[in-house]
């Protein structure tokens, strides 16, 4: 393993602890999720004696990927560190050291 | 003979009087709530519990009505229903998968719906509060078995306040009874590892007696 091979593998691992403290900070959910429940009980709700809860448009970053539906279905701790494995192997093989042919 | 005949009736009327168990409202005698409302405010919630994951299905799309005579709870009658195809749980995908064949069928039984048979155990918690167990039949995926709900009803008088949700008096109604999945022929490979055996059901919901 070379210089630039090692300096590519460190920065792979950083991106990659940083998307686990990231899902970490999000709550740490299985699932991405597109959408969270919020409460929304109002005065009149509690006199009532009801909750009033709904699924409100938010992006909770997870683990794996909810779906495929859209980029941030995909989106997901799993899913970000496979692309960056791929992306240190394709990077390490391309900064390879090349063999000087000698006769 | 007359006597005794007076002596019955007023035993009666004062059995009656003690042991119905009812709201202390302006509002008297029969009353029908409606449960719709347009806004999604009356809700349904599906929770299941796993090592893995937990999951709240929620339902804005709830109607039905129940009829009683306010001073006597126990006359509770009605039937609330749920669409199948309005259950949300927060990720797009697993909704799809939940209206499937595998899991509820929305196609087939497009209604989850409870209807009330008997309702008994009833305590006066406050003059327009009261709880209760409501034994009811409730029906998913075409299969009806009787579940027992925890229910607290709450009675509010019509008012500036009420006014702001829906005209009339309005009934405030929480319940809560599980359902195991098993029993409504809902059984796949998912059951019990992502997704709980037992579910626990809860209704939110408000009616008014507006016509």
């Amino acid at each position: 393993m070379n210089k630039n091979q090692k300096y590519v593998l460190s920065i792979g691992t950083i991106l990659i602890v940083l998307a686990l403290i990231y899902w970490y900070s999000q709550g740490a959910e299985v699932f991405t999720k597109t959408q969270v429940l919020v409460d929304k009980t109002t005065d009149l709700d509690k006199m009532l004696g009801v909750e009033n809860k709904q699924y409100v448009d938010r992006f909770v970053f997870g683990l794996f990927p909810s779906g495929m539906a859209s980029i941030l279905e995909l989106a997901s701790a799993a899913s970000m560190s496979g692309i960056i494995i791929l992306l240190v192997g394709i990077l390490s093989y391309l900064l390879r050291n090349k063999r000087k042919e000698t006769k | 003979m007359k006597k005794n005949l007076s002596i019955i009736a007023v035993i009666i009327i004062f059995s009656a009087s003690v042991f119905a168990q009812g709201f202390k409202v302006k509002a008297s005698g029969e009353q029908t709530f409606n449960f719709q409302d347009k806004a999604g405010r009356n809700q349904t919630t599906f929770f299941s519990t796993t090592p893995l994951e937990d999951i709240t299905g929620l339902s804005g799309d709830v109607k039905g009505r129940v009829t009683f005579n306010v001073n006597d709870v126990k006359t509770l009658k009605g039937k609330v229903i749920v669409s199948v195809a309005s259950i949300k749980t927060g990720i797009d995908l697993r909704d799809e998968h939940m209206r499937d064949a595998g899991w509820l069928d929305a196609a087939k039984f497009p209604e989850i719906s409870f209807e009330i048979k008997k309702v008994s155990d009833v305590k006066v918690v406050a003059d327009n509060k009261i709880t209760a167990k409501v034994t009811g039949n409730y029906t998913m995926k075409g299969v009806t078995k009787e579940v027992i709900a925890d229910a607290t009803l709450t009675y509010l008088d019509e008012s500036e306040t009420t006014k702001s949700r829906a005209p009339g008096d309005l009934l405030g109604v929480q319940a809560k009874f599980n359902v195991k999945l098993s029993n409504y022929d809902v059984n796949n490979k998912v059951v019990g590892q992502k997704v709980s055996e037992d579910i626990e059901v809860s209704v939110n919901i408000v009616g008014s007696n507006a016509q």
